[in-house]
Order: C-alpha cells, then sequence, then structure tokens
C-alpha cells in the first residue's frame, strides 16, 4: 500500500498541483496589465535585443554579478550543476534513451557529487551574514535543506546503496505511460523519489517561481523606445482644475496691473 | 567594479525614529484624499491594495519572485547610511510582502507567520509609515537585482494604498495642493511670477544693458518654457540662462503662469495626481496654443 501510494497516487497528484499551479500564477502575472514604462536602463531598442537580455539574465545573472561575486559564484554553479543534473535524469522519462542524454551521463554524474557545495554556501550566506540572517524566512532554509536532502539521498543512491535501475526506470516510464506499477524498492530511492515530490508541490507556491518571474518584469522585458508613445491600458481622464483655469480668475485683478510690483 | 564602501553591520531600529510630519487637512481636501486617517483604514488600505494587484503587472511579480538572496541590501544608500536593517530594499519590500502572502497567497494561508504572513497591525503601519518614507524612489536596487525587481514600484505602491485611507507626507501633501493653487511647487503666484521676470528684465538692462524680454502667458508663442519654479525664484541665473538662449536662437518664448513647474511631487503620493500633475503641462500648451513644449526638470 506504501509502495502505491508513494510510486502512483502521489506522483499525479504532485504533477497536477506542479502544471496547474506554475499555470496559475503565470497566468495572473500575464492577464495584468502594465500600466507604465519603467525599463531600467541601459536597455535593448527592439524585441530581439530583450529577448537576448533576458535569455542573459537567466543564463548568466548579470545584475548579479555586479552586485555580489560570491553570491554569483554559487548561484551560478548551482544553476548550471542543476540543469546538468536533471539532464542526466532524462534517462529515466526517455525510451530509447537519446544519444545526447547519453552524451552528458558522465557530466551530470559529477555535477551531482558537486551539486551540495553551492548549496553549502547559499545556506552558509544566509547564516553568516548578519543581514541575510536577518532578513531569512523560513521558507529560505527550507528551500536550501530540501534541495540538500535530494541531493544527498541522490549521491548516496549513486554510490552506496544503489537501487534497481530496471524497476526504478519501469516506476517512472509506467506514470509517463498512464500504466502506473508499484515495486518494493529500497527506503532510500523512496525517500529520494519523496523529496523530490515534495519539491514540486512545494513549487508554486514559493519562491523558486523566480526561474518564471524574471521573465514577466517590467524592468526586464520592456524595451528603451522612449520615442514611441506608450498607453496605459486602464488609464483614467484628467479633468480640468476647476479652481486654476488661465488666466487664474483669482489672480485676474492682479495680473491686470502694471508689473514692477506693489511699491512700498 | 564595486565602489568600497564599508557595509556597515545591522542595527535594528537605527532610524525608526525618523518619520515625516503628517498632512495637513486643507491640503488633503485639495488633492482629492482623505482628511485624515480613515476609521477603516485596514480594510481600505487591504481593498486599495487587491486593486493594485489589479492594475500593476510589477507589483505582482515583484512580490511574487524575490528570493531573498540579499543582492540589494548594500545598494541602497538608505541602509549604508543608517545601518537599519528595514532599509535594506528586500526587508523594506517585505514589510507590503507580508500583508500581501496573508490576504493574497494561497502560500500565506496555509503556512502563515512561517511564510512570514502578517496581518496589518497599528505596529506594521508604523514601519510602512516609516520606512516607505525613507526610499527616495532612486531604483538602484533594480539595476542590481536578478529578476530586475524595482523596489520603487513596491514603495510607490504603498505610498498609494496608504494615501487611499487618508495617511500622507505634509511636505508632498503640501507640495502639490500648491501646485493646484498656484502652478508650481513653491508657491509663487501669478502676480509674483510676473513680477520677477519684470524684475530680470530690468536687472539684465542695468547690470549688461541687454534687451531681453521674459514673457508670461504670451499666446501664440512658438515654445512653451516649464522650467523648474526655483529657476525664478532663487536660481534667477538659470532663468536669465534661459532668456539669452531664447534671444540668441530667435525663438519665441512664454512661461506660463497656470503651469511654471516641470517637478512631479504626484509621484510620490499616487497615479491619479501624478497624472494630473503633468497634465497641466498639456494644458497650458493648449491655452497659450504653444507650438513646442521644453520642460525641464
Amino acid at each position: 500500500m506504501t509502495a502505491k501510494i508513494l510510486y502512483i497516487y502521489l506522483p499525479y497528484l504532485a504533477a497536477a498541483v506542479f502544471v496547474i499551479g506554475v499555470a496559475s500564477r503565470i497566468y495572473t502575472w500575464a492577464k495584468t496589465p502594465v500600466p507604465l514604462r519603467i525599463v531600467t536602463t541601459p536597455a535593448p531598442k527592439t524585441r530581439g535585443g530583450v529577448a537576448l537580455r533576458l535569455i542573459g539574465d537567466a543564463l548568466w545573472f548579470p545584475s548579479l554579478f555586479k552586485a555580489d561575486k560570491l553570491l554569483w559564484f554559487a548561484g551560478i554553479l548551482f544553476h548550471t550543476l542543476l540543469w546538468l543534473v536533471l539532464l542526466r535524469h532524462l534517462r529515466f522519462f526517455l525510451y530509447p534513451v537519446p544519444g545526447w542524454v547519453e552524451g552528458v551521463q558522465t557530466a551530470g554524474l559529477y555535477a551531482g557529487y558537486g551539486i551540495p557545495f553551492p548549496l553549502a554556501l547559499l545556506l552558509a550566506r544566509r547564516l553568516v551574514l548578519e543581514r541575510n540572517l536577518y532578513l531569512s524566512i523560513l521558507g529560505d532554509y527550507f528551500t536550501l535543506l530540501l534541495l540538500l536532502g535530494i541531493a544527498a539521498s541522490g549521491i548516496l543512491l549513486k554510490v552506496f546503496f544503489p537501487a534497481y535501475l530496471v524497476d526504478v526506470k519501469d516506476i517512472v516510464l509506467g506514470l509517463g505511460h498512464l500504466m502506473p506499477r508499484a515495486y518494493d524498492l529500497p527506503w532510500l530511492f523512496g525517500l529520494h523519489f519523496f523529496l523530490v515530490l515534495l519539491l514540486l508541490i512545494y513549487f508554486p507556491f514559493s519562491k523558486l517561481m523566480h526561474s518564471g518571474g524574471l521573465f514577466f518584469s517590467p524592468t526586464r522585458n520592456q524595451r528603451a523606445n522612449f520615442e514611441e508613445r506608450f498607453v496605459n491600458p486602464w488609464d483614467v481622464p484628467v479633468s480640468y482644475n476647476p479652481n486654476n483655469l488661465f488666466p487664474p480668475e483669482k489672480y485676474r485683478q492682479e495680473l491686470a496691473a502694471p508689473a514692477g510690483g506693489r511699491k512700498e | 567594479m564595486r565602489f568600497p564602501v564599508p557595509v556597515p553591520g545591522i542595527k535594528t531600529g537605527a532610524s525608526k525614529h525618523v518619520v515625516c510630519y503628517p498632512a495637513k487637512e486643507k491640503d488633503m481636501v485639495k488633492i482629492d484624499l482623505p482628511k485624515t486617517r480613515r476609521e477603516d483604514w485596514k480594510e481600505a488600505m487591504i481593498k486599495k491594495m487587491a486593486e493594485m494587484l489589479d492594475k500593476y503587472r510589477s507589483l505582482r511579480v515583484y512580490l511574487d519572485t524575490c528570493v531573498k538572496c540579499g543582492a540589494c541590501a548594500d545598494k541602497c544608500q538608505f541602509f549604508l547610511g543608517t545601518g537599519d536593517p528595514k532599509n535594506m530594499p528586500v526587508a523594506r519590500a517585505d514589510l507590503l510582502r507580508k500583508v500581501y502572502k496573508k490576504y493574497f497567497t494561497l502560500g500565506g494561508k496555509i503556512w502563515g507567520r512561517a511564510n512570514e504572513a502578517e496581518d496589518l497591525t497599528p505596529e506594521l503601519l508604523q514601519d510602512w509609515v516609516v520606512y516607505f518614507y525613507q526610499c527616495s524612489e532612486c531604483r538602484r536596487c533594480s539595476v542590481f537585482c536578478p529578476y530586475g525587481i524595482d523596489t520603487a514600484e513596491i514603495t510607490m505602491a504603498a505610498r498609494e494604498i496608504m494615501a487611499a485611507s487618508g495617511i500622507a507626507t505634509k511636505y508632498v501633501t503640501e507640495v502639490v495642493a500648491k501646485v493646484y493653487d498656484t502652478g508650481n511647487n513653491l508657491g509663487i503666484w501669478a502676480p509674483a511670477w510676473k513680477d520677477n521676470c519684470a524684475f530680470l528684465e530690468e536687472d539684465l538692462r542695468d547690470t549688461e544693458g541687454i534687451e531681453i524680454k521674459f514673457p508670461v502667458d504670451a499666446v501664440g508663442a512658438e515654445v512653451l518654457l516649464v522650467p523648474p519654479s526655483a529657476d525664478n525664484f532663487v536660481n534667477t541665473d538659470t532663468m536669465i540662462g534661459y532668456g539669452k538662449m531664447f534671444r540668441a536662437a530667435g525663438i519665441s518664448w512664454t512661461t506660463s503662469t497656470y503651469c511654471n513647474e516641470g517637478g512631479n511631487f504626484g509621484m510620490f503620493l499616487n497615479y491619479a495626481n501624478l497624472k494630473k500633475v503633468n497634465n497641466r503641462i498639456l494644458e497650458a500648451a493648449r491655452q497659450l496654443k504653444v507650438k513646442k513644449v521644453y520642460w525641464g526638470e
């Protein structure tokens, strides 16, 4: 029964929460209007330029590089290693395994071994730097510890306590082909799998949505085409101020007097 | 390269006592805001926040996206100057984010305080009044944020939310009210403006022996000049400079007593006043039938 819950019901629940949660969050962002042009300059003038800027921001975090070198290093190392690990895990989801996935296996393996390092660095940064300790909330630690847990269980699975790969692949492919199967696998694999599902469920409600938020950030996805008029979709008309028409009624007498002022 | 500024350690509550004077009732009336703090200020603020969230994508995305990495912390001059941790851009935004999470996100409703969701208590409101007015909206933090989170957007939203329930500062509301009264931030009334221009003409004739006109409300001029009003009051050399420049270029020009100020304090208050103050420039240009507007500040 436990195996059934863990390998059949929970994965579908997690997938549903993840997909619906992320989609609804992105839908809310997309439907909210952008009233003003607030792009952070220097900014590109064309849509193509904006696309390049966003890709650059997503891949190598130039703003963070300007802001904090250590944080940039930890951040970019973590995200790069995460990509490699994710690509390596594609071998569980695809059958037959494509050549390029086989090609990243070795890189992905070492990335997996390395990933606790930047995570520990990010965690230490929060604890050691006084101002980061002040602003960190429970969710920040939870995310880091969850990722550390996933990485640690994954490494242990690879190095010391391997699970029977055919069963693992059968479970994952079965889920994908809507023919779910449950096996009794070692508890360590169960833990690894469970933590990943937990991450998926937590994702849409948390700061992990920063991965999508960047592309909806008006300071980054707008163009610097200031010569074009920017129209506010919910703009409200402004009426004349009846107290202050031209020439101001209340000053009519004073204005009519010759310039030179009131002499004493 | 980063400018080598020593980053202060945090000093909790270091600038807590720096509070602006509250707005005066007579000014609040003139700028279409509640006279004093509304009885139902909390409900009014939550309602306004819901409205703002539906109007500004920036606000919603920035409240959702922040990962609290702290890259912005030592980029804010208010934090560098005071060391007060609530002056870190991320912590400043958190003052609003707490309430946003409590009322508008599922995560905040499920996990509550563990997810930093917090009710808008009088103590939190006090923090809003203090720290949302210790931001100059320079947007430096948005340059360094990996997601471009612009704390100025959040500060402006918070100020608009507070203004909607009758909480604002004297400095800002007084200036905006003056603009509607006299046409400029300094409160120079029309006869004084005209008089100052005549004085400058006289002064130039006496000291430099040149004949330059400083036209006021001249219908049909080519250019409407919208200077900072201080240029006709304290920095008169700048005003003289405008006159000389226009004479050398041979352009006919005028200032308007309806709109003789380009600075816009509506920016620090709310959208309605921001637009109204800027709209004066257009109104003045139409009234005076000019072809162009030269607009400083």
